[in-house]
């Protein structure tokens, strides 16, 4: 290596024993221009703190003292997928499928550049440095040449591990369509996971994210997506939170008549913690998006959501945007917080957003306590109602599995 | 023969401790098994608190008296219990449950039911037959069932869709508050066809009413006269024709 491990710690201001371990796990890297671009940005601020504005609310750097195995195999079982091409990242290698659908090629690099903003996020800097091993891959690019419906699934999934990094990108070629499943099932005592995604002319995306870790686990997803001319990108999420779990997307319009529907859930039981990121910037006039993010959080657990749209002057002109985020706080002691943005500078566009919070409605609880029905189970058919609507976009083929894995949380834990 | 619903000097208050105001005065009333009573009574009598007292919603304290359905101690019940014994409320303000299709919450209800009293579920197509017939009876549209409950329903709809979740329960007590409220004539007779359908030996039903004319088409066996918390009068039938004609001033004044 050209840079010593003396000289990196310099590069951080104070680092902890976690981000020694992390510049440790560099230094054993293949040497890369890229990746020490890479790096050297996540040591700008190191993991990212509550000191910072954007992770005010999620502090890895506090959540992650040391990188130490999970104490637990993975949380929960990957959405299940019978025809999907599955793509498993764990701390030991990746596992590629043996046929893939027509339409969909697979391209590995030692060394690729990051699609452009990727290292403008701590932990997606991070991850584009760390993603890979020694003989291993890098990066995995998926390329997308026609209109598929063979979803690919892609699983992280640790075993006890102690880190669990992996970096995926995506190019949509023009008109071509991609159905991308995610599970992150945690069993890592940190994982990051970073995709990046290049829509193309006409292209359509649709991504359905699955996230539950234990309460012992830090967990990073973070997707950069670049939408092109008329291409529509869809995205639902459901997260069950982690230690800290951070769900974050960077999303830019960069052409005129594309359209994005970013939706998540969350359901935190106590301990848990998950976050909701996202900025969306209308880069292109005539660009849509829908933003609609609901959860409920029980005493003891966290949910965070903070979403911005971004309107510059003149390219921005005639953007659609709508933003919703509500919340329910099931018990004394569910803490949510929420911070709306929309910064606009253009004059001529649609922009809205809604936050709300509070409890179940206790009229309809008793509605549905008069036709018999326990208060327990009542209070979660309701909550499960009402996270159901962020669901509805998800892939068909998953969406039953999410609201099961919501039924049986709530009738659980509510 | 033993009530069915039998309370004696129920007194009861609304609000905090420090604010409570007492809204039953030692209402005593009886309903045989077979026999529908109605209650009628002006604005702020306590009409509608006694039936959110009999059914146990939050709010109300009872502070003296009791309430019995077929012998057993209603107050001491969860509303879930007192639901499962048997005892059904249909709401003067129906309320929505978005994103829950009526079918779902029937059927949750039903079987929550049938499992708090120690039954088997009902099958799938038993659930969707019954639905069928009963929702045909009331003009209630497959579509209209698939609906989350109450939600974009009319004031009318609403009230047909209390019935049908009466129907398909089966309750062995129901009250009635102001069901026809909100209704035209004809949806009127179809919710008192409904209703009377459900008469029987084995049922009996409370009806709290401001007007008549709901009584012309479900045909009490006795009135009863509810005004400053208590039963201040009880008759026949005609009782409520008296009302109608003499106003509750006059009927009130000869009972003070």
């Amino acid at each position: 290596m050209t840079v010593s491990i003396e000289a990196l710690k310099e590069k951080f201001r104070n680092p902890g024993p976690a981000e020694l371990e992390l510049i440790a796990r560099y230094a054993m890297l293949p040497e890369s221009g890229q990746r020490e671009r890479a790096f050297f940005a996540f040591a700008e601020t190191g993991l990212p703190h509550r000191r910072m504005e954007a992770w005010k609310w999620t502090d890895f750097k506090n959540a992650i003292g040391a990188v130490e195995a999970s104490k637990h195999a993975s949380q929960a079982a990957p959405l299940p997928t019978p025809n999907a091409a599955i793509i498993e990242f764990s701390a030991t290698g990746v596992t590629l499928p043996d046929t893939l659908p027509k339409g969909i090629k697979l391209h590995q690099r030692e060394d690729s550049q990051a699609l452009g903003n990727a290292e403008d996020v701590p932990l997606g800097a991070m991850t584009a440095a760390l993603a890979g091993r020694v003989g291993g891959l890098d990066t995995l690019i998926i390329e997308v040449t026609e209109q598929t419906d063979t979803p690919v699934h892609i699983i992280m999934r640790g075993d006890r591990d102690e880190a669990n990094f992996a970096r995926v990108a995506v190019i949509v070629r023009p008109g071509a369509s991609l159905e991308l499943i995610e599970s992150h099932v945690g069993g890592a005592g940190f994982s990051s996971f970073l995709i990046e995604i290049g829509m193309q002319e006409g292209g359509h995306v649709r991504r359905t994210v699955f996230q539950r870790g234990s309460a012992d686990e830090a967990q990073a997803i973070t997707a950069v997506v670049n939408l092109g001319d008329k291409s529509e990108y869809t995205q639902t999420a459901l997260a069950f939170g982690a230690q800290v779990a951070r769900l974050e997307t960077q999303l830019k319009h960069q052409e005129s008549g594309s359209h994005a529907t970013l939706n998540g859930a969350y359901l935190c039981a106590d301990g848990y913690h998950a976050d909701y990121t996202s900025v969306v910037r209308h880069g292109a006039p005539s660009t849509v998006t829908r933003q609609l993010t609901k959860g409920a959080v029980l005493g003891g657990g966290t949910g965070v959501f903070q979403g911005k749209f971004y309107v510059p002057r003149t390219v921005g002109q005639h953007t659609d945007a709508d933003m919703q985020h509500q919340a329910l706080l099931l018990e004394d002691g569910a803490v949510v917080f929420a911070k709306p943005e929309l910064e606009i500078y253009a004059d001529d566009v649609e922009c809205a957003h809604g936050n709300t919070s509070g409890a179940l409605d206790p009229n309809q609880l008793f509605y549905m306590r008069q036709r018999g029905i326990p208060e327990a189970d009542a209070r979660a058919l309701l909550t499960e109602a009402f996270i159901a609507e962020a669901l509805e976009d998800a892939n068909e083929g998953v969406e039953d599995a999410l609201l099961d894995a919501a039924r049986s949380f709530l009738a659980e834990r509510v | 023969m033993r009530p069915m619903l039998k309370l004696d000097d129920l007194r009861a208050t609304v609000g905090d401790e420090d604010e409570a105001k007492t809204i039953l005065t030692g209402l005593s009333l009886e309903v045989p098994a077979g026999e529908v009573h109605a209650i009628m009574g002006p604005n702020g009598a306590g009409k509608s608190t006694l039936s959110y007292i009999l059914t146990g919603r939050d709010g109300y304290e009872v502070t003296g008296g009791s309430a019995e359905l077929e012998g057993e101690d209603l107050l001491d019940m969860d509303p879930e219990e007192r639901a499962a014994k048997g005892l059904f409320l249909s709401f003067q303000y129906p309320v929505e449950i978005p994103g829950v299709p009526v079918m779902t919450f029937v059927r949750t209800a039903m079987n929550a039911q049938r499992k708090l009293r120690g039954e088997d579920e009902i099958s799938a197509p038993d659930f969707i037959k019954k639905s069928r017939e009963i929702g045909k009876q009331l003009n209630l549209t497959t579509e209209m069932l698939k609906r989350p409950v109450n939600v974009g329903f009319s004031g009318g709809e609403k009230k047909r869709l209390e019935i049908f979740q009466m129907m398909m329960l089966e309750p062995r007590f129901a009250i009635l508050d102001e069901t026809d409220s909100g209704l035209d004539i004809d949806a009127l007779r179809t919710v008192a066809n409904g209703v009377n359908a459900l008469r029987g030996p084995e049922r009996a039903m409370l009806v709290i009413t401001h007007y008549q004319r709901l009584l012309d088409h479900i045909k009490p066996d006795k009135v009863h006269v509810l005004a400053n918390g208590k039963i201040i009068k009880t008759g026949g039938p005609e009782l409520a024709l008296r009302l109608e004609e003499e106003g509750y001033d006059g009927v009130l004044g000869e009972a003070a």
